[in-house]
């Protein structure tokens, strides 16, 4: 009886041992049928660059498997991997706010089988705030995928604005208070980037995440906030004033640009990009580049992507987008915020 | 109103699916295992499960991590029954009748009553789930920073207090939790604390971590340093796992009762399965009309006791799928499963994410009809299972912790925290303090912490601001009666239990 009992346990031992290694099954099962078609692909797309991965490529996310992040990255590897030729595995390595896993892919062997996802300015500020002991040198740039703009957002019933100059005019009188994602987060440089545009002083009340966030403007202890197009997508009791950008968003053609108002005349927000750790070699730049522009391109990426903000760039302009977000991010400390 | 009759439908329709179905199965099974080993208590064995989850969907991995939750609930009065062991405390009160029916001849009748009113208890206890989680859900939307503020506080309160014997134990218990949630970044400037150069303490001590070592791997240490002795013999017994209609039909009532008392506790934080099953054996021996039976292997007193505790399952989850205060260990365990597939509770859950909820409430539902068939012809076999000896118990788990903690970030730093808090929670349970307080207030301290400056920043440091709203006062009152509430508890308990002493683990 007592060796049937053993075998019980030690098979729920093999079951955690299996769920645990899971993650990376499934990735490599699917890959098995379109092999073929990605070897087609591959020869027009970038295996003339001279360099093709000969084996499963790793891709890191630094935030855990259901975030924002991860999803998106799932649909992106999902059909690159018809232009790479390999299966893209992803590897969640999230904690430390996303710098466990960019300290973990600076690390990584320069040999183009591991690249990951780098999140502005998440990144940058992890650099600032010393949590990582990378700098922006430990990454090659591949390209942008995903580029969210940020927008001044206010609750759809509240009278006192309806537009951006009220609030304003009401900030510079009264006391506002503004939600964010937390301290020195995204949402709060936003906040304090307008208001310094726009001469008038608020408090800030970080929330820590974007849905506390918008559940304290909806409760009436924020005023107004900052927050991502993404994160309001479809929602009827908020009301967006401005956005962050140089010109008009596309899908909110009614809604100015708080350039346009004289205000913050920079674009602002948020971008993914895939990177590589520093030391690759061009031709893996290449490679990569031409494989996810492709991807980005494919009609079936962007049917099953029609909820993000897929935004292409080449290697060369993010490499200076990260290095712009970077000094962006490092101006901040002066003068930037409130003391 | 339609459109949430249409979630539940849809609920059902998605957790039919063959792996959700699987998934409870597997669940239910693996749950009434845990349940009837003594030592393995129904927390800790949903921490060593959690691991499991993290690849699969977000439905799936609730449906079996409830579905070990309600298992291990009933899994434990088989041992109490068979054995005069409960293998979990909250079937304590099940070992003082259902033994009883075992000497004398009836233990496939005491089994088939634990089974049956455990479904009944179960099944129940979702009309309560479906009905005010949705509401409180919407009243969460109303909790604004001092509102958060006065949940954490009335939370640490009531489970510092309910939960220990002792007040300054328990107090301590929490506090030590309180210190140890202020490491990582600060919520309100970024600042770091007790970090020491370490990155991966940024966002704190990981709970899933803290609870696998202070649940499951203190335990380990507990047992392994007594001796391992052979268990007493499972009682053979030759009659049917069966009840007659007659019995079923006297039970009814008694359920009833139970299922009641078990919901109210669940939904209360603080107050759990162990002191419901007492709680529900005690009503029903005083409403009985065979009090003369009590004492010498009365069915209801069995039924009294198992439904109470099943009933338990689907309130507890109330306060923690709408509020986030897990209100006992197990459901903070669970929402440990529910943080790491990228879900906050709050009313989110009932709108965004409504479709995964109502899921998981049917799965819930369907799980109890798991429980009912697995349990009635299981039973037999799992009464061996609860003799398995420490010796192959104890590596078992060990290796279990170990993987589970690598797991959630495939990183040892959280093996070493996973450790550290096994030792921790070792010493803490050697000294009577109370491992769930340290857990809770590790989850409750951050929303607290929050919340208070929070709100003292939006008022410019105006402490009136946290003495405004009537929700506040709700709260405010609440922690009171929280704070006294092991005076009124100790006398509650003796006089159930005429003294006996209860284990909370």
């Amino acid at each position: 009886m007592k060796k049937y009992l053993a075998l019980l346990l030690a098979l729920c031992m093999v079951f955690a041992l299996c769920a645990c290694g899971q993650s990376e099954a499934p990735a490599e099962e699917a890959p098995a049928e379109e092999a073929p078609a990605a070897e087609d692909a591959g020869t027009d797309a970038a295996a003339t660059e001279g360099w093709a991965p000969d084996g499963p490529v790793t891709m890191i996310v630094s935030y855990a498997a259901g975030n924002g992040t991860d999803v998106t990255a799932r649909i992106l590897a999902q059909y690159a991997e018809k232009y790479v030729g390999q299966t893209i595995v992803i590897e969640n390595v999230d904690g430390g706010s996303g710098s466990i896993g960019w300290s973990q892919l600076a690390a990584a062997e320069p040999d183009g089988m591991t690249i990951g996802f780098m999140n502005l300015p998440n990144f940058n500020s992890s650099i600032v705030n010393e949590l990582g002991t990378y700098t922006t040198d430990d990454f090659t740039a591949i390209c942008n995928h995903v580029t969210e703009t940020s927008l001044v957002i206010v609750r759809a019933d509240d009278e006192r604005f309806p537009d951006i100059d009220s609030l304003v005019a009401y900030a510079k009188e009264n006391k506002t208070v503004a939600s964010t994602n937390g301290a020195q987060a995204s949402n709060h440089i936003g906040a304090q980037a307008f208001a310094n545009s726009a001469d008038f002083v608020y408090t800030d009340l970080p929330m820590g995440n974007t849905a506390d966030e918008l559940t304290s403007l909806l409760g009436g202890e924020a005023d107004w906030c900052v927050a991502k197009a993404a994160d309001i997508a479809g929602r009827t009791d908020v009301r967006v004033l401005a956005s962050f950008s140089t010109e008009r968003l596309p899908d909110m053609p009614d809604v100015p640009t708080l350039g346009e108002k004289g205000y913050y005349d920079q674009w602002l927000g948020s971008s993914r990009c895939v990177v590589a750790p520093a030391g690759v070699s061009d031709e893996v730049v290449a490679f990569y580049e031409a494989a996810f522009k492709a991807t980005m391109e494919d009609p079936d990426y962007l049917a099953a992507a029609s909820e993000v903000a897929t935004d292409y760039k080449d290697a060369a302009t993010t490499a200076a987008l990260i290095e712009e977000q970077q000094a962006f991010t490092e101006g901040l400390s002066e003068g930037f915020w409130y003391e | 109103m339609l459109e949430t009759l249409q979630l539940m439908g849809q609920g059902f329709i998605s957790a039919l699916s063959i792996l959700n179905l699987l998934a409870m199965i597997g669940g239910v099974a693996l749950g009434i295992v845990i349940g009837c080993l003594p030592g393995l208590s129904a927390a800790m064995g949903v921490a060593l499960m959690l691991p499991l989850t993290f690849t699969m969907p977000a439905d799936t991995g609730l449906i079996v991590l409830g579905a070990i939750y309600c298992g291990a609930i009933f899994g434990g009065s088989i041992s109490a029954i068979l054995i005069h062991t409960p293998g979990t405390p909250a079937s304590a009160a099940t070992a003082i009748e259902g033994y009883q029916m075992t000497l004398n001849g009836q233990a496939g009748k005491a089994l088939a009553t634990a089974c049956w009113s455990s479904f009944w208890g179960g099944l129940l206890s979702c009309i309560s789930l479906y009905f005010f989680a949705p509401m409180l859900a919407q009243l969460a939307l109303k909790f604004m920073s001092a509102e958060k503020f006065w949940l954490g506080i009335f939370g640490l309160t009531i489970i510092a207090g309910v939960s220990s014997k002792s007040i300054v134990k328990g107090l301590m218990s929490g506090a030590l939790g309180l210190i140890i949630s202020t490491i990582g970044l600060d919520p309100i400037d970024g600042t770091k604390r007790f970090m020491f150069g370490q990155a991966f303490l940024a966002e704190g001590i990981n709970t899933t971590c803290a609870l696998i070592g202070l649940f499951s791997m203190s335990q380990v240490f507990i047992l392994a340093e007594k001796e391992i002795k052979k268990r007493a013999k499972a009682a053979k017994f030759s009659d049917r796992i069966a009840l007659t209609k007659e019995e079923r039909k006297k039970i009814r009532p008694t359920v009833i009762r139970s299922w009641i008392i078990g919901n109210i506790i669940g939904i209360l934080p603080g107050a759990g399965a162990s002191i419901a099953c007492f709680m529900g054996y005690n009503s029903a021996k005083q409403f009985s009309k065979h009090k003369e039976e009590f004492g010498h292997g009365a069915i209801e007193g069995v039924a009294g006791s198992e439904s109470a505790n099943n009933a338990v399952t689907g309130g507890s989850l109330i306060p923690m799928l709408t509020l986030g205060i897990p209100g006992e260990s197990v459901t903070a365990v669970l929402m440990g499963g529910l943080i790491i597939q990228g879900l906050a509770p709050g009313p989110e859950l009932f709108t965004k994410h409504a479709a995964m909820t109502y899921t998981f409430f049917a799965g819930f539902v369907l799980v109890q009809f798991f429980m009912l068939a697995i349990g009635m012809l299981g039973c037999r076999g799992f009464a061996q299972i609860s003799r398995l000896s420490d010796a192959i118990l104890i590596p078992c788990v060990t290796v279990l912790c170990v993987i589970g903690s690598y797991a959630i970030h495939r990183n040892m730093s959280d093996v070493i925290i996973m450790l550290i808090f096994g030792a921790l929670g070792y010493l803490m349970r050697k000294f009577d303090l109370n491992t769930a307080a340290v857990v809770l207030a590790l989850i409750l301290g951050p929303i607290s912490e929050k919340g208070l400056r929070g709100a003292l920043r939006v008022s410019d440091g105006d402490i009136a601001c946290l003495f405004q709203s009537p929700v506040s006062w709700v709260l405010i009152i609440l922690s009171i009666v929280g704070i006294f509430s092991p005076f009124l508890m100790e006398k509650f308990e003796k006089k159930v239990t005429g003294g006996e002493v209860l284990d909370e683990e």
